[in-house]
């Protein structure tokens, strides 16, 4: 069906591909694997028409192709359905299906009942239950992802790419998506899918391939391998399972919440987080599962003084009673956080690897009133190395790291801090295996230096890895909390998903 | 991307690397731009009466530059100030309406006013500038006004304030006139604003590029977000921005109004906050903010004002006229140099489908309009050689898009 050969891409500075033949039979699944930075993405905007120059050779059913644009793919049957969604917030459901190939009546006019209807039609096959006028930017995360999927459909193609499509969605919002699939696959459409999750990729692909570094590792039938082998292939080294915790002591209690409640104005729920109550012990990592929008973000938040609402209840660290009203006054009492989103929420994009680290200390390195460049230079080269973030130099531009080291790169700004609780939100989303490994590791090893830690994550197999203890959060409520021993994904999926009476 | 440098980038050559930073690229402009100048003019005003002429740049520079500093400040944060101009008027105003009330009959008479007047009179106008500041951060942080709506508001209000000021304290009239042999003094001798500015933008530069606020400033305009997140006091900072801004306007009104020996609010500062956005994002600073450095901002400064000049003297009118189109010239040349270049080396298409066509054609119709205007004022018989350069350009541009047409089918097979 597409024949990929000897594709190559270089950008300034950068051999993103690298003599990638390969060739994708009609009707298959094709998984595309490899970490961050392995050229996926490359090879995926080449195929959809994104990027137009480059060098080798594209057929398409056995004719060679070469796109001038987004367009011209979509004529030739491939669509995309890109990490980040490329939605417009402002319009509805249907608009956004039908952007660009909106349906006219008689003199021009456009035909919004007729776009609706369609929109609709397609939102039922797949299992969407929003109505097609909503505005986009009041749906979920999920719901955003399906309209990608329907205007995608709506182009009727026979050829779909999708880019780590279940980043941003919840457990039963994942099953559907695969039911999906699996339509989708009856009806004879050829899949690209690129993930790094082995669970998801031996769930649904026929054949997959690993990419490492730009160039094609290998490419096997699903059958003959398993998910250590490609993990293997896509590193190029073991990854020794991590074994953590089981030295950990925890020692006295650090953080205690009590009775912790956020108000939610104007929503039928009427509170976000209601009457929370845990502790936090040095030398521990407590974990907080739950599906979107239990409130595991905003109980982060609050214990941080960055919620928007101030929360009602009882906050004490070490004893002390805190209420944190800006994140300085967090940072000054030993609390600090790592956001889920680091693009928008963590970098500062114009600024290097150096500034990027010691944002938050540089009161440290002020010498008579000024800033100190050999000081500061001092302190962001101590984290670079104690964290092992791979990076040209502290004078590189922050943009230029993979994910993973930009993760280090702000862990390690909030370290400098000497916390006393350090709050990670998801702090592996967008991070390949590779790197996931060293974040395990540096969580225990600063556990062992006396830290509490609090860690929320989507992905149950991380939290029983890591967590000394799991708490779950289910539409604000409290509904479990689990000891190491106790945690199963059985046990935590109950408790998150249940319905209170 | 796992971005692996290739050889060639990595350890260049030091000079290689000096030349590439702004600054320098500024320097080379101005230094370019002098000596065209020099030669074209045909007066040789540069070579007859070079201090002149330096010191009429220099006073002019700086009076720009002090507030053209604000400008940058405000914009590296990630905010805009529009009522610059408009501020400049005010605290003109301000600073003659505080010395009428002090000393009203050594105004009226044409008496000096004493040095304590002037001292209180400036000491006021730097507060009511404290004061407009914090009017702006209040709107643009409670309010939430987005910067430039708040500050349009105060663009067209504060000038009809001014107006309606003057005329309360100088029964109905619409200007101040201040005679003030000292006061005065403080403009006209060029001494005095060069040093302010240059202590000014010594100032601001120890406090944007080596104090921790400095450094907390360009985390706010680069990502708020997340300089809230990391503890940094975002709506304080604001503040000191907006402060800033509004009292290095006030600096300049009163500058402003000791150089014409008048306050008139009515047209005192007309326009100028384009001409300090301008400078500021000559000298590199972005628009979207974290962007940008103080001496960029002085080069910035610089180099529109000795273009301005440059302009006035080869043509031989008041720059006024001419002010507006060159400031916009430079603008878009100098913002758009750095992408032209690697764009070209990309093989960007300049000229594509109707847009690009329809573009040939404008460029060509205002380039044959200029050189009409251009011709006439120096030779007359303008009309003709408006026509050819009109033609010209349309087949130097249209060439251009043939080329590129080519190019992109041969790309295309």
């Amino acid at each position: 069906m597409i024949s990929i050969e000897h594709i190559s891409k270089r950008f300034p500075g950068v051999l993103a591909l690298a003599d990638v033949t390969l060739a994708i039979a009609a009707g298959e699944l094709h998984a595309v694997v490899g970490e961050n930075g392995a050229g996926k993405s490359t090879l995926m905007k080449i195929l959809s028409g994104v990027i137009t120059d480059y060098e080798g050779e594209l057929r398409l059913r056995d004719k060679l192709v070469h796109f001038l644009g987004t367009h011209d793919a979509e004529a030739a049957g491939i669509s995309i359905i890109h990490q980040e969604l490329n939605l417009v917030e402002q319009l509805s459901a249907a608009a956004n299906i039908f952007l660009g190939r909106e349906k006219r009546k008689f003199l021009g006019f456009r035909d919004d009942r007729a776009m609706e209807k369609a929109a609709g039609e397609l939102l039922v096959q797949l299992e969407c239950h929003v109505s097609p006028r909503q505005l986009v930017r009041e749906l979920r995360v999920g719901d955003q992802q399906l309209i990608e999927i329907a205007k995608a459909l709506s182009l009727e193609t026979d050829i779909l790419i999708m880019d780590e499509p279940t980043s941003a969605l919840t457990e039963s919002e994942v099953a559907r998506l695969f039911r999906v699939i699996d339509r989708l696959r009856q009806r004879g459409v050829t899949i690209l899918y690129i993930s790094h999750k082995m669970d998801e990729v031996f769930r649904l692909a026929d054949r997959i391939t690993v990419l490492r570094d730009g160039r094609l590792v290998k490419t096997l039938p699903r059958k003959d391998t398993n998910a250590r082998e490609v993990t293997h292939l896509m590193v190029g080294r073991e990854i020794e399972s991590v074994d953590l915790g089981g030295q950990r002591q925890p020692g006295e209690v650090v953080l205690e919440v009590r009775n912790l409640s956020l108000p939610w104005t104007g929503h039928a729920r009427a509170w976000r987080l209601r009457d929370i109550s845990f502790q936090l012990r040095r030398r521990e990592i407590l974990g907080i599962a739950g599906l979107m929008g239990a409130g595991r973000t905003e109980l982060l938040e609050c214990l941080f003084g960055s919620s928007p609402e101030l929360p009602q209840g009882r906050i004490l660290l070490d004893g002390q009673e805190v209420k944190f009203t800006h994140p300085a006054e967090a940072r000054r009492a030993g609390v600090a956080l790592v956001t889920e989103d680091r693009k928008r929420l963590g970098l500062f994009a114009q600024m290097t690897v150096g500034a990027n680290i010691t944002i938050c200390t540089l009161a440290e390195t002020v010498r008579a009133g000024l800033l100190s460049r050999r000081r500061e230079r001092r302190l962001a080269e101590s984290i670079v190395s104690k964290l092992n973030v791979r990076t040209s130099g502290i004078e590189s531009a922050i943009t230029s790291l993979s994910g993973g080291n930009q993760q280090k790169t702000i862990i390690g700004r909030w370290l400098l801090t000497k916390p006393k609780v350090l709050l990670l939100d998801d702090p592996t989303r967008g991070v390949d295996v590779g790197a996931k490994a060293e974040l395990y590791r540096l969580m225990n090893t600063l556990c062992g230096e006396g830290l509490g830690i609090i860690v929320t994550s989507s992905e149950l197999p991380e939290l029983l890895t890591l967590c000394d203890r799991i708490l779950v959060l289910c539409e604000g409520r409290l509904t479990g909390e689990f000891t190491r021993q106790e945690a199963t994904e059985q046990r935590i999926m109950e408790a998150a998903t249940q319905r209170s009476s | 991307m796992a971005a692996v440098p290739l050889p060639s980038e990595k350890g260049p050559n030091l000079l290689w690397r000096a030349l590439q930073r702004t600054e320098v690229g500024m320097l080379l402009a101005i230094v370019v731009v002098l000596v065209l100048t020099a030669t074209i003019d045909s007066q040789h005003n540069y070579w007859n009466n070079p201090k002149d002429s330096a010191v009429e740049i220099i006073r002019q520079t700086s009076m720009l530059g002090i507030f053209a500093l604000g400008a940058g400040i405000v914009i590296i944060v990630g905010g805009i100030d529009l009522s610059t101009g408009s501020v400049i008027a005010f605290s003109g105003s301000v600073c003659a309406t505080f010395m009428l009330l002090l000393a009203p009959d050594e105004m009226r008479f044409n008496k000096p006013v004493g040095l304590t007047t002037i001292s209180l009179a400036i000491a006021g106008t730097l507060l009511t500038g404290f004061l407009i500041g914090t009017l702006h951060t209040w709107l643009i942080t409670i309010v939430e006004l987005p910067p430039f709506v708040a500050t349009l508001a105060t663009l067209v209000g504060l000038r009809s304030l001014a107006r309606a000021l003057v005329g309360h304290v100088n029964q109905g009239s619409s200007q101040i006139p201040i005679f003030d042999k000292q006061f005065r003094y403080l403009a006209t001798s060029v001494w005095i604003p060069a040093t302010v500015f240059l202590l000014l933008a010594f100032l601001t530069w120890l406090l944007m590029s080596r104090s921790v606020v400095g450094r907390h400033l360009y985390a706010l305009g680069g990502n708020e977000a997340a300089a809230k997140l990391s503890g940094v006091r975002t709506d304080r900072l604001k503040w000191l921005a907006y402060c800033m801004g509004a009292v290095l306007s006030s600096i300049a009104g009163i500058f402003y109004a000791g150089a014409v020996g008048t306050a008139s609010p009515e047209t005192m500062g007309k326009g100028y906050e384009l001409n300090a956005i301008a400078a500021a994002v000559v000298g590199g600073c972005s628009l979207k903010g974290g962007v940008g450095t103080i001496p960029g901002t002085v080069l910035g400064t610089l180099f529109l004002q000795i273009v301005i000049d440059g302009v006035a003297k080869i043509i031989k009118v008041t720059a006024d006229i001419y002010e507006g189109l060159i400031v916009g010239g430079v603008v878009v040349v100098a913002v758009a140099f750095t992408q032209l270049r690697q764009a070209a080396r990309q093989g960007k298409r300049f000229f594509p489908g109707w847009l690009g066509i329809t573009a040939i054609v404008t460029l060509a119709l205002l380039a044959g309009v200029l050189a009409m205007l251009f011709v006439e004022k120096t030779t007359g018989g303008g009309n003709k050689i408006g026509g050819i350069v009109a033609v010209a350009a349309l087949v130097l541009l249209g060439t251009a898009w043939l080329l590129e047409s080519r190019r992109d089918k041969r790309a295309g097979s």
